[in-house]
C-alpha cells in the first residue's frame, strides 16, 4: 500500500509537469483545414444552367466550349506525411469521420476540417478521389452519416446498381448549342483487391507535395487544394472529345459510355495510378 | 489486493467462455433444406455453400420476399415484379416500381438461381446475397433504405420470432435479411416440365411438332441456349433493337470492355412461355415476334455475335420451324413451379 501511495504522488507530479509544458509549449494537436478550389485553369468555377450568362465557361483542347451546372466529388482515405516521412492516417477506414462529399454549390462543403492532427510539420498529403474498394459498399449500418450525406436528394452520390458510391458527378452543357453533358464515375469491381473477377476500379489515390510544410501546433494550417476541371477533357492521360448519341463511343451522357469510356475521365481527374498520381489536383497554398 | 488477483483469472476465464458463445450456433430445430439438384444442371454457385438454405431461413426469406414494407410507401415487394405465376417475372416490358416509376430493363425471372454464375441482364451481381439491397435503394424500384426497412419490420412480432428461429436471436440485421432472401431464392428450382419428364423417361412423350421443334432447336438455338438450364450463361450481342435510354450499355457498363457493348446474358428458356415480353427491355411481345425478328435479320454491330455474323445476321426459320420451335419451348413450362401456391 505504501507503494501505491508513492505511485500516486509520482503520477500527480508528472501530470503537473505535463500541464506545465502544455501552457508553455505548443499544443499536442490541432486542426488542418483542407480548402477545395474547383477551377477551370486558374478561374474558380461559377455554376450555371444552359442559358446562364454568369457560368464560367472553358474550352477544351479539342475546341469544345463547356460549363457545369453541378459539380461533386468524394474525398476519402486522407493521409498526412510528416517531414520525417512518417504517415498519419486520418480515419481512413471510417467514412463517417474521414470522408466527405465536395459539392460546389454548397460552400460549406468546400472546407473539410481535419481535427486532432498531431503537432508537427507535414510535407505531403495523400487522399483518395472516390472510395477505396474495401469500403465501397452502401453500408448504412456501418457509416450512417456518410450514407445519408451521399444519398441526400440534392447530392445523389450513390450508384444503386453498383451498390457503391458515385465518386464524381458532373452535370453541364457543351458546344455552342449547349448539349447536355453528364459524367458520373464509380467502381464496378467484384472480388477482392488484386483478384478482381470483373469490372473497373474508379478509385484513384492522389499524392500532392505541399508547397511549404504545414506546421500544426499553436496554429491550425489551411491547405488550399486546387481541382482544375480543365483536365476533365484535356488531361495528362487523355484528350477527350465529347459526343452525344447512343453509340459505343458516345460519352457525354452517363453510362451510355461504357465503363471503358468512363475510365478515360477517371484517369484525367484522378490520375492513371502509375505515371500520374495527381490528376486534376495541385496545392495552391499552405497557410500556417 | 491478493484476493483481487485471485479473482482476476476466474473473471478472465469467464470472459473467454462468453466469447465462444458469440458464434451463433445453428439451432438444432432449424434443419438445413437439401437442394434437389436436377440431373444435368450446372454446378452450384459457390455462394450457396456459404449460405445453405435452412427451414426457417427459407421461411423468413419467403415472407420478406412478399414484404411491401421494403418500399418507401409500403406498396412494392420483391414479389410485385417477381410474380410466381410468371416464373417470378412479370408481364411488363420494363419493371414498374414505386409510384409506377419505370425501370431500365425487363424483370428477370427468379428461378434456378442457385445454378447461375451471373445475375441480372448485365451480370453485375455474382452473389445472390448482394442483390436484395439494389431494389431497396433504387429510386425506380422501392426507393427506401435498409435501415428504414429494418425499422419497419422490427415492429412486427412475427419477424422477431422468425429471425430468432432462423438465426438464433431476434436481431434483425441487413446481412440476415440478404441471406434469408437468397436462401429462399436458392430453393426456387424449376426442373419438372414436360421436357424433363420426357428426358427422365417418366412416360411423357413429345408431340410430333414438339419433336420436330426439338430437332430445329438443337441446330439453330442450342449454341447459346445450352445445358439443362437452356443458357450457356455467356453475354452476347444478338442485334436486338437497342434500349433508347442513355443508361444502357449492356455488359460494358460493368466491365469496361468495348466488346461487351450491348451484350446481355443469354436468358434461360425454362418457363419461357410465362415470361413474356422478351428482350432486355421487353422489345418483343411474343415468342413469335422474337423468332420473326431472328428470321428477318438483326441489327448489325461490330461485336454482333459471330454465329449470327456467319449466317448473314439472321437465323433463318420457316413458318413451320417457328411453330415447331415454339411448341418445343412450351415443353419447358413447369406447371408445378408456376402454378404452385407460394405463401
Amino acid at each position: 500500500m505504501k507503494n501505491l501511495k508513492n505511485y500516486l504522488i509520482i503520477s500527480a507530479f508528472s501530470l503537473a509537469l505535463v500541464s506545465c509544458s502544455k501552457s508553455d509549449d505548443i499544443p499536442i494537436a490541432n486542426n488542418i483545414t483542407l480548402h477545395f478550389d474547383n477551377t477551370f485553369k486558374n478561374t474558380t468555377i461559377v455554376l450555371g444552367d444552359a442559358a446562364s450568362s454568369s457560368a464560367t465557361t472553358n474550352t477544351s483542347a479539342k475546341g469544345q466550349v463547356h460549363h457545369f451546372s453541378e459539380l461533386k466529388y468524394v474525398i476519402s482515405n486522407i493521409r498526412l506525411i510528416k517531414a520525417d516521412g512518417s504517415e498519419f492516417p486520418y480515419n481512413v477506414n471510417n467514412l463517417d469521420q474521414g470522408a466527405t462529399v465536395i459539392n460546389h454549390s454548397k460552400s460549406q462543403t468546400l472546407d473539410y476540417v481535419l481535427s486532432n492532427i498531431p503537432a508537427g510539420e507535414y510535407k505531403q498529403i495523400k487522399f483518395g478521389l472516390g472510395v477505396k474498394p474495401e469500403l465501397n459498399t452502401l453500408d448504412q449500418t456501418k457509416f450512417p452519416k456518410f450514407y445519408t450525406e451521399a444519398g441526400a436528394n440534392d447530392t445523389e452520390m450513390m450508384w444503386e446498381w453498383g451498390t457503391g458510391y458515385r465518386f464524381t458527378k458532373l452535370e453541364g452543357f457543351y458546344d455552342t448549342d449547349n448539349k447536355e453533358m453528364s459524367i458520373h464515375t464509380g467502381s464496378t469491381v467484384e472480388g477482392t483487391e488484386g483478384a478482381y473477377t470483373q469490372g473497373v476500379d474508379a478509385y484513384r489515390d492522389i499524392t500532392l507535395d505541399l508547397t511549404t510544410n504545414a506546421v500544426v501546433g499553436r496554429k491550425a494550417p489551411k491547405i488550399t487544394i486546387k481541382a482544375d476541371f480543365d483536365k476533365l477533357l484535356s488531361g495528362k492521360t487523355n484528350t477527350i472529345t465529347l459526343s452525344t448519341g447512343t453509340g459505343m463511343g458516345d460519352n457525354a451522357t452517363p453510362n451510355i459510355h461504357t465503363a471503358a469510356q468512363m475510365v478515360k475521365f477517371v484517369d484525367n481527374l484522378g490520375g492513371n495510378g502509375s505515371s500520374d498520381l495527381s490528376g486534376m489536383f495541385s496545392i495552391s497554398s499552405v497557410e500556417n | 489486493m491478493k484476493r483481487l488477483f485471485a479473482i482476476l483469472p476466474i473473471f478472465l476465464l469467464l470472459l473467454s467462455c462468453s466469447r465462444d458463445d458469440v458464434i451463433e450456433p445453428i439451432p438444432y430445430e432449424n434443419p438445413e433444406i437439401p437442394l434437389n439438384i436436377p440431373a444435368g444442371f450446372p454446378s452450384l454457385n459457390s455462394s450457396v455453400n456459404g449460405n445453405k438454405p435452412t427451414k426457417f431461413g427459407v421461411q423468413l426469406g419467403e415472407k420478406l420476399f412478399q414484404e411491401k414494407m421494403f418500399s418507401a410507401n409500403n406498396t412494392i415487394s420483391c414479389a410485385s415484379c417477381h410474380q410466381p405465376s410468371n416464373a417470378f417475372s412479370d408481364n411488363h416490358a420494363q419493371a414498374l416500381g414505386i409510384y409506377d416509376r419505370v425501370g431500365l430493363r425487363n424483370t428477370p425471372p427468379v428461378q434456378n438461381m442457385a445454378f447461375m454464375k451471373f445475375y441480372n441482364w448485365d451480370g453485375n451481381i455474382l452473389q445472390l446475397e448482394k442483390q436484395p439491397l439494389v431494389p431497396i435503394i433504387t429510386h425506380e424500384e422501392m426507393d427506401s433504405s435498409i435501415l428504414e426497412v429494418i425499422n419497419k419490420i422490427s415492429a412486427v412480432n412475427d419477424y422477431k420470432n422468425l429471425f430468432k428461429k432462423a438465426f438464433g436471436d431476434e436481431n434483425i440485421t441487413p446481412e440476415r435479411i440478404y441471406r434469408s432472401i437468397a436462401q429462399y431464392e436458392y430453393t426456387l428450382i424449376s426442373a419438372n416440365s414436360k421436357y424433363d419428364k420426357v428426358k427422365r423417361n417418366e412416360g411423357a412423350i413429345f408431340t410430333e411438332s414438339e419433336a420436330r421443334g426439338y430437332q430445329v432447336f438443337k441446330i439453330k438455338c442450342e449454341n447459346c441456349h445450352s445445358t439443362e438450364l437452356f443458357t450457356d450463361q455467356s453475354f452476347r450481342n444478338v442485334g436486338f433493337p437497342v434500349n433508347p435510354s442513355t443508361e444502357e450499355a449492356g455488359r460494358a457498363r460493368i466491365t469496361g470492355i468495348p466488346a461487351d457493348y450491348m451484350r446481355f446474358r443469354v436468358p434461360s428458356l425454362r418457363n419461357v412461355e410465362h415470361t413474356a415480353p422478351y428482350g432486355s427491355f421487353g422489345q418483343f411481345p411474343t415468342l413469335e415476334a422474337v423468332l420473326d425478328y431472328f428470321n428477318n435479320g438483326v441489327l448489325d454491330a461490330d461485336n454482333l455475335d459471330p454465329i449470327l455474323k456467319e449466317n448473314g445476321n439472321r437465323i433463318p426459320l420457316t413458318e413451320q420451324e417457328k411453330q415447331d420451335v415454339i411448341s418445343f419451348m412450351k415443353t419447358l413450362s413447369d406447371n408445378t413451379f408456376v402454378g404452385k401456391q407460394w405463401l
